[in-house]
């Protein structure tokens, strides 16, 4: 290992260039999520029914298994595992996006205008009806008030 | 107070009776977000559905938009005349040649320094900054990186 002198930085305050003035600065491209505790699932698949891949007639969708006999109910060794209470998620971290943001669904720009002051928590979901005419001006409000959208591709393509 | 005067229906009256319905709330779905409560109140600084921020149940309430031509507007109410919307009203313009710093200290002298509503003093303070930072012209977005094919496919085609 080689130790080396510690020499002050003395270019710091010169390499710096002054801010611009206000008018000429630009907004923040996308303000980011407010610092959480760590996101934890503690089941990241979907709780499927018993012999729903068995069968066409029986559908995904969770139904406790009821039967006298049953393996899963007794929670047998191999089997599935049933949903229960112990695996939902962190209060504080519920609902939240990868991102950090809890999807706010919005349908125009007056819906969006009431994430202005909540923009590091909540991010704008455009909701499926919304026409790609609506979706640009959604869009573009939206990065003025630095306010994230989930689906900012949908419907609208970029001249190239 | 001179109570014979005034119309004897207190905020907190009005508070409970709108408190679960109103025009400007705009309630979400518990299972999308775990059932947010938004305001669309213009008195409302932080946009939130609570009682604080109520400004057309409170007496006294502090509303901040964005100006015509930048800056922002502040708006609040005289409590002598908090049952009369159309009077009630009382609007300062903070121009956006200002410097935000001038601003946010004009916003915090008339709401707070007067002893208006002192405890909304740093949520309009930081509402004019939203809305001022929201008047800076937007950055455009950067190129995307190609990557894998279509890169190889863009260098082909420069050179």
């Amino acid at each position: 290992m080689v130790l080396v002198p510690f020499s002050p930085r003395t270019d710091f305050f010169a390499s710096r260039p002054p801010a611009p003035p206000a008018e000429q600065r630009e907004a923040v491209k996308m303000v980011a999520a407010k610092k959480h505790v760590p996101i934890v699932k503690k089941h990241k698949t979907t709780f499927n029914r018993h012999q729903s891949d068995r069968f066409d007639r029986v559908g995904a969708s969770w139904r406790k298994p009821k039967g006298i006999d049953g393996r899963v109910r007794r929670r047998f060794r191999g089997t599935i595992r049933m949903p229960k209470i112990g695996y939902g998620s962190n209060k504080k971290t519920r609902f939240l996006t990868p991102s950090g943001h809890k999807a706010f669904l919005v349908h125009n720009v007056k819906d969006l205008e009431l994430l202005l002051m909540h923009n590091r928590t909540h991010a704008a979901e455009i909701a499926s009806a919304v026409s790609s005419r609506k979706r640009i001006d959604i869009i573009s409000r939206a990065k003025q008030i630095g306010v994230k959208v989930t689906n900012p591709k949908a419907k609208v393509t970029t001249e190239v | 107070m001179a109570a014979a005067t005034l119309p004897n229906i207190s905020s907190d009256l009005i508070w409970e009776v709108v408190r679960s319905n109103n025009s400007y709330l705009h309630k979400t779905g518990a299972a999308s977000n775990g059932g947010v409560q938004f305001s669309r109140d213009p008195l409302n600084l932080k946009n939130v559905h609570s009682r604080k921020y109520a400004g057309f149940v409170n007496e006294k309430a502090v509303g901040i938009a964005p100006g015509e031509k930048g800056g922002v507007v502040v708006t609040s109410k005289k409590a002598a005349a908090a049952h009369q919307p159309s009077k009630s009203a009382a609007q300062t313009s903070i121009g956006g040649g200002k410097s935000t710093r001038k601003t946010y200290k004009a916003v915090a002298a008339q709401v707070a320094k007067t002893g208006y509503r002192a405890d909304l003093r740093a949520a309009a303070i930081e509402r004019a900054s939203a809305i001022r930072r929201s008047q800076l012209p937007v950055k455009a977005d950067p190129e995307p990186k190609l990557r894998g094919k279509k890169a190889k496919a863009a260098a082909a085609g420069e050179s």
